[in-house]
């Protein structure tokens, strides 16, 4: 019985690294498609390579991409839960799950906006319990900062933040996509009304990346300037970039 | 940016000069004179008593209106005005002239529009007989009213034998001939669908979706007859819509002689009608604006840009939780319209409702104000009540039960109306606050009128569950002006649609007769121009309903014409018309 498991498990574990191959040749191919503009073709083989590694955050984020160019909002939710579904224990799957509601909420009315919104946040939980990675607290925290003050979420994205923050400290290195948790973070304490926080933890990312504009931006801004910059970076009716591409090229 | 800026009188420029504080004085241009007008009567909400009650009451706060016209011939404007609670008498302020009314509605047989089974929402008057006297339609929860001017001030329901009497449950009515058979046809607006909102035999009547409900009341058509009476032609004309309605506006949008319907829809897709000329209407809201999913509350057109064609505004929902923002549609030609709201500034008012364009400092360019709000009661937010309701998974909305009780809570209160000044049809500027019309009561609509026959135009704010405004326009600069009244006679004898075309110092300027636009407010049916500083009028063309055109030389500024279709001759209105 042993053996006939441990033949299993040879036989998964080589059947698993033909689909990790196959995930590759097929994300290849809808690259390739995408850049062509055949977004059927693109989207078909984008999603046969997540199937292959659900919890891949290259494949997810660069499927989405191709999604909002071709608009087809609706087969990507589909597609990510049947995904999650499968590989329940994908957490940057879920990541993209939540982030497929996040990409739809532009070209929809502002109540459903809410509702995708809410249930984007449901999905960044659910990524959070698997894996508390760097990626998963930063996008649940800094979704929370797209909610109306009178919510009240404010505290929470402020929280998810600052584990952001000492994560990204305790782990060293300087990675371009940490000025991102300046920045929010640094919002987060605007939201709360706590202006020198918020400007002090600016003035931190603005050491460490110093040509950042977004930072420079809200450093260089007081009282209804700032707010209305700050409004706009988060309206709602304003497609967030959710590509993170950043994440596996730095 | 007025041509030749405003100029201040040399008595208030001596009170700056003597530093008084009358700067501020001299600065506001509208002066608040609702209690010593006669006209301060509150408006109460419907409170209902039926098992959803409690639930009904965040969602009815409703149904203050006001709709001008001078309905005794006088020669100043007068106006009816509802109220809405279960005892509730709908008011006839008569102008008796010098800036104070009388309510007369009770003598003139038309108070009556509230009882345990109807609530007012909305007026409208239109001389559905042509005879020559204004007649009134009282839009109502439950069934609508409309009342025969019989002349000598006094009224007759003829609800019944113009085939009219039945559940509508409408909030908005417009009249205008969309036949151009030579009578003004009625299209009422209805927000709830035909059943007993006083006892509903069901609790599914609320929308069944925030975004794209088809649940509601839509719009009915009553062509006119010719004799008194009406019949439902809504489907024969090509308007089937079931949406959730709360405002209707026309206008001739494609320049081809007649006129075409805009509906506002609360939680779903408005809609644009193209009139096809032949009786029917076609529903041209893809190819023109798109669908949308917004909260429309108010449509009014005029061209604000003096470009020769007519645009549209409608309000929509706009807070910190629902950026909706309002629309501007401006007319690019060939029924192609773009949405120029965020350009202008007019994106964001706030809870929209009526809008109503008009020239108030006399400068030739249209200026809009803007109703805001909707419910300011307690200092507790209703918003995450109601959120917390749209997040729950496969709720059914159209059942009432499912939907959070506003108690005292406000739900976007307390904010303020907008004055936008137009400058020079390109941006608009708020003047609100500046000329004291920024007050935060939970205003609804408006009536424009020069009840003072000065050449200025005044307004009649219309607040839901409080008191109303009257403001006269004590605008001071020297800008000249001319006003029509114009009477069909081949055409709707309310001459409703006509356009006029007024050319002056090289421009030209078009107004035309509407048949109660904007959300429940209806104007005065004399047609304004400003005129600013040019007092030389070279030419009127005016574009009657059916099809004639007749052009007036020999207008001068600062009077106000009296034009009867085919009839060579004008006449300067008897009624005084110099400014005091």
């Amino acid at each position: 019985m042993k053996k006939l498991i441990g033949c299993l498990a040879i036989a998964g574990l080589a059947a698993g690294a033909a689909v990790a191959a196959s995930g590759e040749a097929d994300y290849q191919a809808g690259m390739k498609a995408l850049a062509s503009k055949d977004f059927s073709n693109a989207l078909g083989r984008l999603e046969a390579a997540l199937a292959a590694e659900p919890d891949s955050i290259r494949f997810g984020s660069e499927y989405r991409q191709a999604v909002i160019q071709a608009k087809e909002y609706d087969r990507c939710i589909k597609f990510f839960e049947k995904l999650t579904a499968d590989s329940p224990a994908a957490s940057n799957g879920f990541l993209n799950y939540g982030f497929a509601y996040v990409d739809k909420i532009p070209a929809s009315g502002a109540i459903t906006q809410v509702i995708l919104a809410n249930t984007a946040l449901s999905f960044f939980t659910k990524s959070i319990d698997i894996k508390p990675s760097w990626i998963a607290l930063y996008t649940r925290g800094n979704s929370y900062l797209y909610w109306p003050k009178i919510f009240g979420r404010a505290h929470l994205g402020v929280a998810d933040l600052e584990k952001a923050m000492a994560m990204q400290k305790s782990q060293g290195g300087k990675k371009s996509y940490h000025s991102r948790a300046f920045v929010s973070l640094g919002d987060g304490y605007w939201k709360m009304e706590n202006i020198e926080k918020a400007k002090a933890t600016w003035k931190e990312g603005l050491a460490l990346f110093p040509d950042h504009s977004g930072l420079k931006a809200r450093l260089s801004k007081d009282g209804d300037d700032l707010k209305s910059y700050i409004d706009d970076v988060l309206d709602p009716n304003k497609r967030v970039d959710t590509n993170l591409i950043e994440i596996w090229t730095n | 940016m007025k041509t030749g800026g405003p100029k201040i009188s040399a008595a208030a420029a001596l009170l700056v000069t003597a530093g008084l504080g009358a700067a501020v004085l001299s600065e506001r241009w509208f002066e608040d004179i609702t209690v010593k007008a006669g006209v301060a009567m509150k408006h109460t909400n419907r409170v209902f008593e039926n098992p959803y009650a409690h639930i009904m009451a965040g969602y009815t706060a409703l149904g203050a209106s006001v709709a001008v016209a001078d309905y005794d011939g006088d020669g100043f404007d007068d106006m009816f005005v509802t109220d809405s609670s279960a005892s509730g008498k709908n008011h006839l302020y008569h102008n008796n002239g010098n800036l104070t009314f009388t309510d007369v509605g009770e003598a003139a047989g038309v108070a009556n529009g509230n009882d345990p089974k109807n609530a007012s929402a909305d007026s409208l008057w239109f001389d559905f007989n042509n005879d020559g006297r204004p007649d009134l339609f009282v839009a109502r929860f439950g069934q609508n009213q409309l009342f025969e001017n019989l002349g000598s001030g006094k009224f007759k329901e003829v609800t019944i034998a113009a085939g009219l009497k039945r559940y509508m449950n409408s909030i908005t009515a417009i009249a205008f001939d969309y036949d151009r058979d030579g009578y003004a046809d009625l299209f009422a607006g209805n927000y709830f669908q035909p059943v007993d909102l006083f006892n509903p035999a069901t609790p599914r009547f609320f929308p069944e979706s925030f975004e794209t409900a088809n649940n509601g009341g839509g719009v009915t058509v009553f062509r006119n007859n010719g004799n008194s009476t009406f019949t439902d032609v809504s489907l024969k004309v090509g308007i089937k819509i079931s949406g959730w309605t709360l405002d209707l506006g026309h206008g001739d949008l494609d320049n081809d002689g007649d006129e075409d319907l805009y509906v506002a829809a609360d939680f779903g897709t408005d809609r644009l009608f193209a009139n096809n000329g032949d009786g029917t209407f076609t529903d041209k809201t893809e190819s023109t604006l798109g669908i949308d999913t917004k909260k429309g509350m108010n449509v009014d057109i005029a061209d604000f840009d003096n470009d020769g064609m007519l645009d549209i505004y409608v309000t929509n929902i706009t807070d910190d939780y629902m950026r909706e923002g309002n629309f501007l549609w401006h007319n690019d030609g060939n029924m192609a319209f773009s949405d120029v709201a965020r350009e202008t500034g007019t994106y964001d008012t706030g809870w929209g409702w009526g809008a109503k364009f008009f020239d108030y400092d006399n400068d030739g360019w249209l200026d809009l104000y803007v109703m805001n709000g909707w419910v300011s009661a307690g200092k507790d937010s209703y918003v995450p009540d109601i959120f917390a309701m749209v997040i729950k998974p496969g709720l059914d909305f159209a059942d009432a039960r499912n939907w959070p009780p506003m108690g005292s809570k406000s739900l976007s209160g307390y904010q303020k109306k907008r004055l936008f000044h137009n400058e020079r049809g390109q941006i608009f500027k708020d003047q609100a606050a500046r000329h004291g019309l920024d007050s935060t009561r939970d205003g609804r609509g408006m009536g424009v009128a020069d009840f003072d026959n000065d050449g200025r135009l005044d307004i009649f704010v219309a607040n839901a569950n409080g008191e109303p405004y009257l403001y006269r326009n004590t605008i001071p600069t020297a800008a000249r002006w001319v006003s029509f009244l114009l009477e069909g006679t081949k055409s709707n004898r309310g001459a409703i649609g006509t356009q006029l075309r007024l050319t002056s110092g090289g421009k030209t300027h078009l107004r035309y007769v509407s048949g109660g636009n904007s959300f429940a407010g209806q104007s005065s049916a004399r047609v304004h121009f400003g005129l600013a500083d040019t007092a030389a009028i070279d030419k009127v063309e005016i574009r009657w309903p059916s099809g004639a055109t007749q052009t007036l030389a020999g207008i001068t500024a600062d009077k106000i014409y009296k034009v009867v279709e085919g009839d060579s001759k004008k006449a300067v209105l008897t009624a005084k018309a110099s400014r005091k």
